[in-house]
């Protein structure tokens, strides 16, 4: 067996050996019901598109978010947690090439974050499908099936800028500050008060084109992959960088 | 032929000099002792040894090549830098499992080593609820799983309770036995003394000595003589290539003589002798002894 090969099954093994993915499916398979349940309760009600219609069936397709903030956390466990206790120096001793470890980390990562993010999709569009039949219903809306892909392609990018983030700073902790206060605070924040039309070209603005239904202030899906994917690779090689060349231990 | 090759050795970072032209050899079935007191420079050669740092000058090596050169590196040596390098939510066997796998290890070796250590009866347990001689055990688990000919390990008895460091002493001592390089670094010599056969000795990132444990003790014989004039008798000694110490004006010790050889000095000199008197000093006196002077020099 390569070593590649075997690099990539102690990663996947390092994955399920430990609480963060069952807790963060746990939690994103809750919060993704969850989330459709409610829509569905409110369908119709107090200003609410009606249950069936196509506006409410896409407000209820977007898992997005949860999709994104799941995979970053994870890409930075991935990579910040092995700094975080110190795992990097068997990591190494193992496999003392460090850019053949990072790339695996990466891919492991990645096909990961597709599966995972298809999963949470798939259970979320599960719940709609199976609350529509219930009010006999059976049709979804044209763009749903471009939102399954793109979810799932945001789900990897971000996973990816999870463990770019968490090899950069080698710290989980402020790895997931940095992350969240990105998002709440630079994005959603500043940007959109102070210069609105440029949110789209950074990270959640980017993922929104792809996550969402067609909207007019929204890159499209093929451009919104490409900034996105574009972060994440820049946000890797720089990563790669430093964790090539410093010190461990 | 040494196995373990370090040659010029520096590593600086910054302003501080933490390796500075360091060299030595380790030689195949010995346990060599790596000490010197904590900030010597001991665990920086040991990570740049390890390919886990990289020097500033020089090259340290393990059987001619770099630790990242080696092919299948943990199944040529094993090495335990600390017993922080686990996650605690993982148990023993998960941990071991997963390094057997990066390196190509058959996973069978894991119950072994767990069995050598001690550990078979806690392999499942989580290692966060392990205790530090449990956890030092696991790191030394780690070492062996690929069974190899060079050992590393940086400070291994710290945390073993007496029948723990009676135990690893016998492990190292007997995979030394089987012709294996052992390195085990240490800030205390006592710790080590009944353990190791030959010394290396750091002192701020320096080569203070490298020895036999047998030579050392020699050295800790300390000859004591008063006479009229210390400082004479002190340039007579000293002519004859005997290490002394000037205690006062009328006194000097000398070290790994014998009192017959001061005598004898004094006397080619005219000098009388009015006491002359012989003790050994312990090994942790004159190990602190050794590293106290390099630093004092340093300084």
């Amino acid at each position: 067996m390569n070593a590649t090969v075997r690099l990539a099954r102690a990663e996947f093994r390092k994955l399920f050996t430990t609480l963060a993915v069952p807790v963060t499916f746990a939690l994103a398979a809750v919060a993704t019901v969850g989330s459709v349940l409610i829509d569905a309760a409110v369908a119709g009600k107090a200003g609410q598109h009606p249950l069936g219609s196509a506006a409410e069936t896409y407000q209820m397709l977007k898992f997005g978010p949860v999709v994104v903030v799941a995979m970053l956390i994870l890409g930075i466990l991935v990579a910040g947690g092995e700094f975080r206790h110190r795992t990097i120096v068997p990591t190494l001793l193992a496999t003392p090439r460090r850019g053949q470890v990072f790339a695996v980390k990466i891919a492991v990562t990645a096909l990961f974050g597709a599966v995972f993010s298809a999963v949470i999709f798939g259970l979320g569009l599960g719940t709609i499908a199976g609350v529509l039949a219930a009010h006999g219903m059976h049709t979804l809306p044209a763009a749903a099936g471009r939102m399954y892909v793109g979810t799932v392609i945001a789900g990897v990018c971000f996973g990816m800028i999870g463990v770019a983030l968490g090899a950069l700073t080698r710290n989980t902790f402020v790895a997931i500050i940095a992350a969240v206060g990105w998002a709440l605070f630079v994005e959603e924040i500043a940007l959109n008060t102070v210069a609105p039309s440029l949110e789209k070209w950074f990270p959640v603005g980017a993922s929104i084109g792809l996550t969402n239904p067609p909207a007019p202030d929204v890159l499209a899906p093929a451009a919104a992959g490409v900034v996105l994917a574009g972060y994440a690779v820049a946000m890797l090689v720089a990563a790669s960088r430093t964790t090539i060349r410093r010190d461990i231990g | 032929m040494s196995v373990i090759r370090v040659s010029h050795l520096t590593k600086r970072y910054g302003q501080v000099l933490a390796v500075d032209d360091l060299s030595f050899d380790v030689h195949p079935g010995k346990v060599t002792g790596f000490l010197g007191p904590n900030g010597a420079g001991k665990t920086t050669t040991l990570k740049i040894l390890l390919g886990l740092a990289a020097p500033t000058a020089g090259s340290a090596t393990i059987g001619g090549a770099e630790y990242r050169a080696l092919p299948d590196p943990m199944r040529q040596v094993g090495a335990a830098l600390d017993s922080n390098t686990f996650h605690p939510g993982r148990s023993a066997t998960q941990h071991l499992k997963i390094i057997a796998t990066a390196a190509g290890i058959p996973h069978r070796r894991v119950g072994e080593v767990l069995d050598q250590v001690g550990l078979a009866h806690a392999a499942g347990r989580r290692v966060g609820g392990y205790s530090l001689g449990m956890r030092q055990r696991l790191s030394l688990a780690g070492a062996l799983l690929g069974d190899p000919g060079v050992l590393i390990l940086d400070e291994p008895l710290n945390g073993l309770d007496p029948e723990g460091i009676r135990w690893m002493r016998g492990l190292l001592r007997s995979l030394a036995a089987e012709g294996r390089t052992v390195l085990v670094s240490s800030h205390l010599l006592t710790e080590v003394a009944q353990t190791v056969d030959e010394i290396i000795v750091l002192a701020n990132g320096r080569l203070v000595t490298e020895t036999t444990l047998a030579e050392l003790a020699g050295r800790s014989s300390v000859t004591r003589a008063r006479t009229t004039d210390a400082a004479r008798l002190a340039d007579v000694l000293l002519a004859a290539g005997i290490q002394v110490r000037l205690v006062d004006g009328t006194t000097v010790e000398a070290r790994g003589t014998d009192a017959d050889a001061v005598g004898l000095a004094a006397a080619g000199a005219g000098l009388p002798i009015l006491e002359l008197s012989r003790h050994d000093e312990d090994l942790e006196t004159l190990f602190f002894d050794l590293v106290n002077t390099t630093q004092e020099v340093a300084a």
